[in-house]
């Protein structure tokens, strides 16, 4: 489904990715985890479509397709969904009124007509069930005085509403409580299918005792530096990722 | 026939405004510039009563010794008045065939605003068929208001039926004394709607100026009165979200509200004028006087989404005499290439316990420059006086300027003020964070504009409300490189 | 004859006393010019709509008072900030006492407006920033038109100055109504600190009308704390201008604290020339009787990444009226601004009035500004919970209204302008707590 190949990438010119190789088959379940600064934000944000990124080498395709030159609305219409780490808010805009916008969007891309409002309700009844989010939380304006948990509940809601073919979840896991973790880890599994794939980033093994992943990989100073299964991810939670750094020296 | 894109681009290129704009009109016209005779012929014609007419003469007196103002955030060539004709009537616009000969930019807007076919034909001028018959639309209209003992008519009609209550009421708010164009406008004004909702009565639909039978052509010189009796409720609608091609290029209107003890008047507004073209020429100046009374317990509302005119200067203003009286001033202003937009209100506190609301959300694009002028004055009489501003401005581009002159002015202790203002761009992240939802950079900004509004498009009614969302869009279409 | 008139004709008398071939009378007959043609202003003028000059006006000033009265140290020690060792400039009615006085030359100056416009060492200095920043506006034509006296201050590059500087003008005008017109300038050079604390006091009971002009210039690096205290007897009107020309990087905060005289009108105007300014600008106002105090600040931002923070506090009693005028302009090119602006007030008493018009003018898209204005009382449950615990209604009052202010002092630097402050307020309150929160 994703393919990286030595994917090199800068902000301001400062280097932040330094050939990195990533490939992801639908079904599959990757976490990528990193010490702070070893660029799996930037990860998410370049394969979303980010502009203050500059690619200075490297390919990214989706299901064959260089993407790398697609507006990130364009890359949202092929399936790709970022789960964001800081949502931004949208004063006035209200959560329904947001992703009704977002799936007639999608849907008028793909050559499609708008969603009858029925079908639309239905879903959202659905959607927002499974997520244990209440009705009034949908006509609040989006993010605006959202908790932490909020957020975070609102970005995989609209997950579950888009349907993406590659769901990437940037911290998804950070500033919820344990509750709130259950879930928005319930809410991911629930959605996880042999079509789909989900990319889970994530700086803890916390979120990966509900959420498993098939591959674990270690992001480092701008590289994919160890990649192994689940118990990956509890050997760095038990030593750490000095270790890492010093196997590498 | 058939009318493709390529066609209506083609016609955009060459015919800009070939109909409607620039025909020779069938009509009457004096000539131009203004005097007192010029005044008493306007008023002759009209077959008005003579205090009507002195009322006129006893307006110019005053305005002939009156200047310009030229204090608002503005910058225009001043119109020379002696080089308008001030009385033409009636003012047919031509009769056109069919929707083909109607200026294909307006019918694009009029598609884009999602205006009905037979709408369309109306609003263009077009001669619309039995389908959708004005007049009789206009006839049950009358009916239903005319059981509830509601007067809604042209304000020339009133004047020769229902004299006793003009005359009561005409410039008791805006008097002709009160400020240059609102004395230029009690000399000459053309035509108005005049509104009378007896006590009790709850009008049982929106007044529209676009269902006004006899319309005779709004003019420039329009002239609104609406008396609410005690207990009556009234929700007002002036304007249109299409566009209004006038080749006016100054209006100067007054609009009067009286809401007598324990009334309520809503009084919404969309202003779509011509603001000129992309480079800033033509377009109308919009010199606006509103204002209401409010008695005892009485609620005046006013609701304006102004995206229209090149110059735009206006305040509508609350008066809260009474105790209890309740203003609000609901406002989006839009300004887009060149349009310069000063608008903004009074509140007036007198009464005891009187609560006033401002909400201004304001829009610069492209060069435009705007500016809210307001003003809270709470008198010394006016015990627990409670005020709300909020005013924000979203800026759109680095060539447009955002203004906010708040004045406040407090003489009792006992007053809550609280004024807040912010300004605000389009954050990088907000469309970026829609991106990644599908939803493209044009639409993204529609969407966050709509919500900066929100808080004052819900005040509009349902219908309304849906048009000025679509306008707001086509306003700033193409404000974002 | 009218005050305008007397002015005008008295400038030979002036001219007759002074080097009229110096460049800087040349900057004087064209500021004289300016005054005729725009005369003292009037509430016609949107800038003086709610401050009415008429009836400081209508007195019969005298223009130069001839020699400075004696005054005793004892008798006006209580003006001074004493408990701290700082520079001082004193004038008696416009000339400089030296016997009030500590001024230097010691690696910086701090001396006299005078010297500076006369010697020739300081020549290049004046060229440079004399009459650079101020406004050719009518009070400040005014001013110039007249300028001899005042204090100079040049700090050079890399200098903190170790303490406070005193800028105290007295006046007894014993025979008359007096207008003093001091003219300051302070110029602060690369990375250098200076600190000063300003006060006009009136030792008189005939009426007094100041018209100062203060320059501040401060360079790259420059942080210079300002703290204008006015506590001036109910005959003595003030008319105070001052100008802040602010390059990089440079953080300039001017604190006025307004509790006496008659008319106060503040001026303040900063100009933001560079990146990275910091502009802070802050009052507290606490006013009774028939006084009247005026604030009207601006802050242009003409280049980007500049912040501004404005936080004004006023309490009104009696029948004193309040004026805020805040004015931010956001030139196009300043991207990337903060600008603040805070005022909140408070009034006491139903003959009291508050006029406020904060103004926004802003050409930039990618900025933060913002302006809040509140206009209210005091808590009435915040006053029922202290008196329930035993606290006098007037206490109670004067705690409230002093935590109110709090947020204007907390950045005040020098701890003793810090209680100097507290102690008047709690004076002005008419209550005898330390305001020990």
């Amino acid at each position: 489904m994703l393919k990286i190949n030595n994917l090199h990438a800068s902000i301001d010119e400062k280097s932040i990715l330094k050939g990195l190789n990533l490939e992801v088959k639908a079904g599959e379940v990757h976490a990528i985890m990193g010490p702070n600064g070893a660029g799996k934000s930037t990860l998410a944000n370049i394969i979303a479509g980010k502009e203050d990124y500059e690619v200075t080498d490297g390919i990214i395709e989706l299901n064959g397709e260089d993407i790398s030159e697609l507006a990130p609305e364009e890359r949202a219409h092929n399936g790709v969904f970022l789960s964001f780490q800081y949502p931004v808010e949208i004063p006035g805009v209200s959560v329904t009124n947001f992703i009704k916008t977002a799936i007639n969007e999608t849907r008028k891309a793909k050559g499609l007509e708008d969603m009858p409002a029925k079908d639309m309700l239905k879903m959202i009844r659905e959607k927002s069930e499974l997520l244990e989010i209440d009705r009034k939380f949908l006509s609040r304006s989006l993010n605006e005085g959202f908790s932490g948990g909020e957020k975070k509940r609102n970005e995989i809601f609209q997950m579950a509403m888009l349907e993406p073919k590659l769901a990437i979840l940037d911290e998804t896991d950070s500033g919820l409580d344990i509750d709130a973790l259950r879930i928005v880890a319930n809410g991911v599994n629930k959605l996880k299918s042999k079509d789909n794939a989900v990319i889970v980033i994530t700086h803890y093994q916390r979120l990966l005792d509900y959420i498993i992943p098939d591959f674990v990989h270690v992001l480092y100073d701008g590289k994919i530096v160890k990649s192994g299964d689940a118990s990956l991810a509890l050997e760095l939670e038990a030593k750490g990722y000095d270790w890492i750094k010093q196997e590498l020296v | 026939m058939k009318y493709t894109e390529e066609d209506l681009e083609q016609e955009l290129k060459t015919k800009e405004y070939e109909y409607g704009f620039y025909t020779e009109i069938e009509s009457e016209t004096f000539a131009k510039g203004l005097n007192e005779d010029v005044v008493r012929a306007i008023s002759l014609k009209k077959n008005e009563p003579k205090w009507m007419t002195d009322w006129r003469i006893e307006a110019f007196r005053v305005w002939e010794k009156m200047t310009e103002p030229d204090w608002a955030n503005v910058n225009y060539e001043k119109p020379k008045f002696q080089d308008i004709a001030y009385y033409s009537a009636p003012k047919k616009k031509p009769k056109l065939n069919s929707l083909d000969e109607v200026d294909p930019e307006l019918l694009d807007t009029f598609k884009r605003l999602g205006i009905s076919l037979d709408e369309q034909k109306k609003l263009a001028n077009v001669a619309v068929d039995i389908v959708m018959d004005s007049v009789s639309v206009a006839t049950t209209f009358k009916k239903t208001l005319g059981e509830k003992g509601i007067i809604f008519m042209p304000i020339s009609e009133a004047i020769q039926e229902h004299p006793e209550l003009v005359r009561k009421y005409l410039g008791t708010v805006v008097p002709t004394t009160d400020n240059f164009y609102a004395a230029l406008n009690s000399a000459v004004f053309s035509d108005g709607s005049f509104c009378y909702i007896p006590k009790g009565v709850r009008c049982p639909m929106e007044l529209s100026t676009y269902f006004r039978i006899n319309e005779g052509g709004t003019g420039q010189f329009e002239r609104t009165l609406v008396v609410a009796d005690k207990g009556s409720y009234v929700s007002y609608l002036e304007g249109c979200t299409a566009p209004s091609r006038d080749e006016n290029q100054l209006h100067a209107a007054v609009v009067e509200l009286i809401a007598m003890d324990d009334a309520e008047i809503k009084y919404s507004t969309v202003q779509n004028w011509y603001p000129g073209d992309k480079n800033g020429k033509g377009g109308v100046y919009n010199f606006v006087t509103k204002r209401g009374l409010c008695e005892t317990n009485a609620k005046i509302s006013w609701t304006q989404v102004e995206t229209g005119s090149a110059i735009t200067w206006k305040y509508p203003s609350c008066i809260l005499k009474g105790n209890n009286s309740v203003g609000e001033f609901y406002s989006i202003a839009v300004t887009n290439h060149f349009q310069q937009a000063d608008t903004g209100t009074k509140m007036i506190h007198l009464g005891k316990n009187t609560r006033s609301t401002i909400i201004s959300k304001g829009i610069s694009a492209g060069h435009s420059q705007n500016s809210y002028r307001g003003l809270v004055q709470i008198n010394s009489r006016a015990e627990n006086a409670r005020n709300f501003s909020q005013c924000d401005s979203l800026l759109m581009g680095n060539a447009c300027g955002a203004h906010t002159f708040p004045y406040i002015e407090v003489k009792n202790k006992s007053a809550q003020i609280e004024h807040e203002a912010t300004t605000s761009k389009i954050g990088e992240e907000q469309l970026f964070y829609c991106n990644q939802r599908g939803i493209d950079t044009e639409k993204a900004i529609a969407l966050i504009v709509n919500g900066f509004s929100k808080e004052v498009l819900n005040k509009l009614p349902m219908e309304f409300a849906v048009e000025a969302q679509k306008l707001l869009e086509i306003s700033l279409e193409g404000s974002v490189g | 004859m009218e005050l305008k008139e007397k002015i005008l004709s008295s400038y030979v008398a002036f001219e007759n006393g002074i080097d009229i071939n110096s460049d800087v009378h040349e900057i004087r007959t064209q500021a004289l010019e300016t005054f005729e043609k725009l005369g003292f202003p009037t509430k016609k003028l949107e800038a003086w709509k709610y401050t009415s000059l008429n009836s400081v006006l209508k007195q019969d000033y005298s223009i130069f008072t001839n020699k400075g009265n004696a005054v005793e140290m004892a008798d006006v020690k209580q003006y001074f900030i004493h408990d701290i060792d700082t520079y001082k400039v004193v004038f008696i009615d416009g000339k400089y006492s030296s016997f009030l006085s500590q001024t230097t030359h010691d690696t910086i100056d701090v001396c006299l407006m005078s010297s500076a416009l006369n010697k020739a060492k300081y020549k290049p200095v004046i060229e440079n920033y004399f009459n650079k920043v101020a406004k050719q506006d009518n009070l400040t034509s005014l001013n110039t038109a007249f300028a001899t006296e005042g204090t100079y201050i040049h700090i050079p590059r890399n200098v903190e100055v170790e303490k406070p500087i005193q800028i105290i003008n007295f006046t007894t005008g014993s025979e008359a109504a007096t207008l003093v017109q001091p003219r300051n300038l302070i110029v602060v050079e690369e990375n250098a600190h200076v600190q000063i604390i300003e006060r006009n006091q009136s030792l008189t009971s005939n009426a007094v009308l100041s018209n100062i002009v203060t320059e501040v210039f401060a360079d790259r690096n420059a942080t210079v704390d300002y703290y204008k205290i006015q506590n001036d007897d109910e005959n003595a009107s003030l008319v105070d201008n001052t100008f802040v020309d602010q390059k990089s990087n440079s953080v300039v905060s001017v604190h006025t604290f307004s509790f006496g005289g008659n008319i106060t009108r503040n001026n303040l105007n900063f100009y933001q020339n560079g990146e990275h300014i910091d502009s802070i600008l802050k009052g507290i106002t606490i006013i009774e009787g028939k006084q009247h105090v005026d604030h009207h600040t601006l802050v242009h931002h003409i280049e980007p990444n500049c912040e501004s923070h404005q936080d004004y506090k006023g309490i009104f009693d009696d029948r004193s009226t309040g004026v805020f005028n805040g004015k931010v302009i956001v030139n196009k090119e300043a991207q990337k601004t903060n600008a603040y602006q805070q005022n909140n007030n408070v009034l006491i008493s139903d003959k009291a009035t508050i006029n406020a018009k904060p103004q926004l003018e802003i050409f930039a898209d990618d900025v933060k500004c913002s302006h809040g204005c509140t206009i209210g009382q005091l808590d009435t449950d915040a006053l029922f919970y202290m008196q329930q615990r035993g606290i006098p209604i007037k206490e109670g009052k004067a705690l409230l209204m002093y935590a109110f202010a709090n947020t204007v002092l907390e950045s005040v630097k020098i701890p003793e302008v810090k209680s100097r402050i507290t102690k008047l307020i709690a004076n002005k309150l008419g209550v005898n707590i330390g305001f020990d929160l």
